[in-house]
């Protein structure tokens, strides 16, 4: 069986559920830009929420069954506080590290939520950061974290000791440009969303240059500022591509496989809000959301911010230890779930 | 090449009315493409407004999701901070406060947002194609109810208020031409018109955040029945009514007093203009002659305006009051701390509403009460208080630019005279009444040995509180 067959989604990703929906408080997540899924399944959700909006800025804990286990963290820049909280991530422990790139630091918390410490200076030399973006840990328990403006990756201890970086400030191989999402594969090393300059790059564990994925545009395996990259055991990539609002798979060896564009339905918990507000229910229910007509421009991004069911600012992509495939959207406050039903290869 | 100062001033009069004001060292550099020279590039519609949108959207998260005013009033003071092409900011703004479309009804920033993105692409275009734009936008269709302007079940809001406000003004169309008015624009709606209504006026934000709108038309609920408006009659639709109204004399006479109020000087408040006249009925005539000649070409008629006597007049300096808008993105561009995004824009954005302008929500249809009304007392000091405390600051990079500057440039001068015109100069070229320059003179004499950086710091500061200053 070759990667070719599988051109179409039915034959690779199945659509699940979704998870979540919009809400500052109690169930819900509000502009949600990362999700860490742990081992016994426990999800969390990072909010950046917005600026005139600090009770939105939290992490949400919640089940794939849509249990609300409760939420934690709150806006500021004093501990367990966030301002521009970015990713999320876990360690062995299930203790959550959260990178926050206008505080400059990352933050750990227990499994329970507790703030436990942080470590993090903003600057340029080593082991300090300028916008500290996306994360992954290693089986080694190394941290990998995306110094955005100073366009390079830094490799930390989990207690935050410096232990290397690379990648410098450019467009050629090995070089980055507002790099964002992050993941570790332990076969397969270190792959980066290199934001601006529209590709993924794939190093070494050690930070050497192993290959680019992808370059700008709207096409098939083309990408408009990918901000995030997950890697399965095969070697299948799938890709926030940001900018053209939908997901991408490509093969172990950057080929095109498949392009989502989001089929999200509606949530248990919006299914609750609606439950109290039967005349948008009953509204709802005889609406086409759908299509539209008449639209001024034509690109996906305001495509999406009419057709419902479409990824709208697919930020984040994070695969669970079933690599369930979990896809955060900032501005559609929920996540789309989908697996695989084929194995390739 | 020396400039003569009357150039700068000139520019910086330019400046201030076609965009948001501009630093002494830009003002430097427009000084050497020239006034007229200059009023062709900010007119130029290739130019690019070098918005960095991709970095705004992946800092700042309601900047594209529009759910509420904050993101949406935020988004837009960057632009007009940093836009490079800030005559189509300033246009925005002007169609803003025109065809003034409030938050209440939407629900939503991103339906507005789409709105003023449309006053960029169209506010410089022809004002049919504008006016076509704004009866199908979808904010416009729900503030104004024309989602209820069904056949058999006329609502007369939108096409009241399309010949009083936004096109032709009071007394010069019958209650007869309203009505035929609205029955034109039967069936001009928004997609999913019940739910969205619902979800309006339920301020829903679920289930997955807001859902913007879209224009239809339904030619079900469209009524076709013969009709009579300003005296031609015909099976009419909502763009054959604009037709008629393009052409009106008094459309022609409206529009040039609307440009000549915003860019050239105050104008009292429209509700007077019908026993009012106005100030320079000439510069009225050019502009309506403009208006017609290019076939109600808006750029057309703005470089007319900009080329004009009466706009180069000194009498036309700072004979307007500035906005909330205006004044904060004018001295946010002087201070520099919003070049890129930064969490405190926000906050920074909601001191124009404190001043009494919330962008994307006008108190009424229509709009804000402009000139002398902005600075009633409480409004006047929050508009003082904003930008001392700007000033004040020597950490922010375009204070301490200036100061640096300041440095330069007065080398070893020291007198009172010497560094209030150096500050005069830094605020952009600023020409102040001798009343304001004595005042200014004896408050620097008083700081004769503070530190440096210090006393300049607070020259500033008191410049920024002079009338010429809060002036555009």
């Amino acid at each position: 069986m070759t990667t070719k067959e599988f051109v179409t989604k039915s034959d690779f990703l199945v659509y699940e559920c979704t998870l979540g929906a919009a809400g500052m408080t109690d169930k819900g997540f509000f502009f949600p830009v990362d999700t860490a899924i742990g081992k016994a399944g426990k999800i969390y959700v990072v909010s950046r929420s917005h600026e005139a909006n600090g009770p939105g800025i939290r992490i949400t804990a919640m089940s794939y069954h849509h249990d609300y286990y409760g939420a934690f963290a709150s806006v500021g820049e004093g501990d367990g506080q966030f301002t521009w909280p970015t990713s999320i991530t876990l360690d062995s422990e299930g203790q959550v590290y959260v990178s926050d790139e206008y505080n400059q630091n990352i933050s750990i918390f227990d499994s329970e939520g507790n703030f436990l410490r942080k470590w993090g200076h903003e600057g340029s030399s080593k082991g300090q950061f300028d916008g500290p973006a996306g994360m992954s840990f290693d089986r080694k328990e190394i941290l990998y974290v995306s110094d955005h403006r100073n366009h390079r990756v830094q490799k930390y201890s989990k207690n935050g000791d410096y232990l290397a970086s690379f990648g410098s400030y450019g467009d050629g191989n090995g070089q980055l440009n507002l790099p964002w999402g992050i993941t570790v594969n332990e076969r397969r090393g270190v792959y980066v969303a290199d934001w601006r300059n529209n590709r993924i790059q794939r190093f070494t564990l050690e930070g050497e240059f192993v290959a680019t994925y992808g370059k700008y545009g709207d096409g098939d395996g083309e990408l408009n500022r990918p901000s995030s990259v997950a890697v399965d055991g095969d070697g299948y990539m799938f890709i926030a591509d940001w900018g053209n609002e939908r997901v991408q798979v490509l093969d172990p060896e950057g080929e095109f496989v498949l392009s989502l564009r989001g089929e999200a339905t509606l949530s248990p918990w919006g299914e609750e809000f609606l439950g109290s507000n039967p005349d948008e229910r009953r509204a709802r229910s005889e609406a086409d959301l759908d299509s539209v007509v008449n639209l001024r421009s034509q690109t996906p991004h305001q495509i999406s911010s009419h057709i419902e069911k479409y990824f709208w600012s697919p930020i984040s992509i994070k695969l669970d230890e079933d690599e369930k495939i979990y896809v955060t959207e900032r501005n559609r406050h929920r996540l789309q779930v989908y697996r695989k039903n084929s194995t390739l290869g | 090449m020396v400039m003569a100062k009357d150039d700068i001033g000139q520019i910086a009069h330019l400046m201030r009315r076609a965009g948001f004001g501009a630093t002494r060292a830009e003002l430097e550099k427009l000084a050497e493409v020239g006034f007229e020279n200059l009023i062709d590039e900010l007119l130029d519609d290739t130019r690019s407004d070098q918005i960095e949108d991709d970095l705004v959207s992946r800092y700042h998260s309601d900047h594209t999701a529009g759910m509420g005013m904050g993101g949406m009033t935020a988004n837009w003071l960057f632009r007009m901070v940093n836009s490079q092409h800030p005559l189509e900011e300033k246009v925005a703004l002007f169609w803003h406060g025109v065809f003034a479309t409030g938050y209440a009804k939407s629900a939503q920033g991103r339906v507005l947002m789409d709105q003023h993105k449309m006053f960029r692409e169209h506010g410089l275009g022809n004002f049919r194609t504008l006016l076509i734009e704004l009866s199908r936008d979808p904010s416009m269709i729900l503030w104004l109810d024309n989602h209820d302007n069904r056949k058999g079940s006329i609502n007369e809001n939108y096409g009241r208020e399309l010949l009083e406000l936004f096109s032709m003004g009071v007394g010069n169309y019958s209650e007869d031409d309203i009505k035929a008015c609205a029955q034109a624009f039967t069936g001009w709606t928004i997609g999913n018109a019940e739910y969205m209504a619902i979800r309006a006026n339920n301020d829903s934000l679920w289930p997955y955040g807001r859902l913007n709108l879209n224009f239809e038309y339904n030619p079900d609920d469209h009524d076709s029945r013969e009709i009579t408006f300003l005296g031609e009659t015909g099976n009419f639709g909502g763009e054959d009514i604009i037709d008629i109204i393009c052409r009106q004399e008094a459309t022609g006479r409206f529009l040039a007093r609307q440009i000549y109020s915003f860019f050239v000087a105050d104008e009292p408040p429209i509700s007077q203009w019908a026993y009012t006249p106005p100030r320079d009925s000439d510069a009225i005539e050019m502009l309506m002659e403009a208006y017609f000649s290019s076939g109600y070409d808006i750029r057309f008629v703005l470089k007319t305006l900009f080329k004009s006597d009466f706009f180069r007049s000194s009498k036309s300096r700072y004979a307007k009051v500035k906005s909330p808008a205006e004044l904060v993105a004018g001295v946010l561009k002087l201070t520099g701390e919003f070049k890129v995004p930064h969490p405190k824009l926000q906050a920074a954005a909601a001191t124009m509403g404190i001043m009494g302008q919330v962008l994307g929500n006008p108190p009424t249809v229509e709009g804000w009460h402009e000139g002398i009304e902005w600075v009633e007392t409480g409004s006047l000091v929050e508009r003082i208080n904003f930008s001392s405390d700007r000033f004040s600051d020597i950490a922010k990079p375009g204070v301490r630019e200036m100061i640096d500057s300041l440095e330069n440039k007065l080398g070893d001068a020291t007198s009172p005279q010497e560094i209030v015109q150096g500050c005069l100069d830094q605020m952009g070229a600023i020409e102040v009444s001798e009343e304001t320059r004595t005042i200014l003179v004896e408050h620097a004499a008083e700081f004769e040995n503070e530190e440096r950086d210090g006393k300049f710091a607070e020259i500033l500061r008191m410049v920024s509180a002079t009338p010429e200053f809060q002036r555009g």
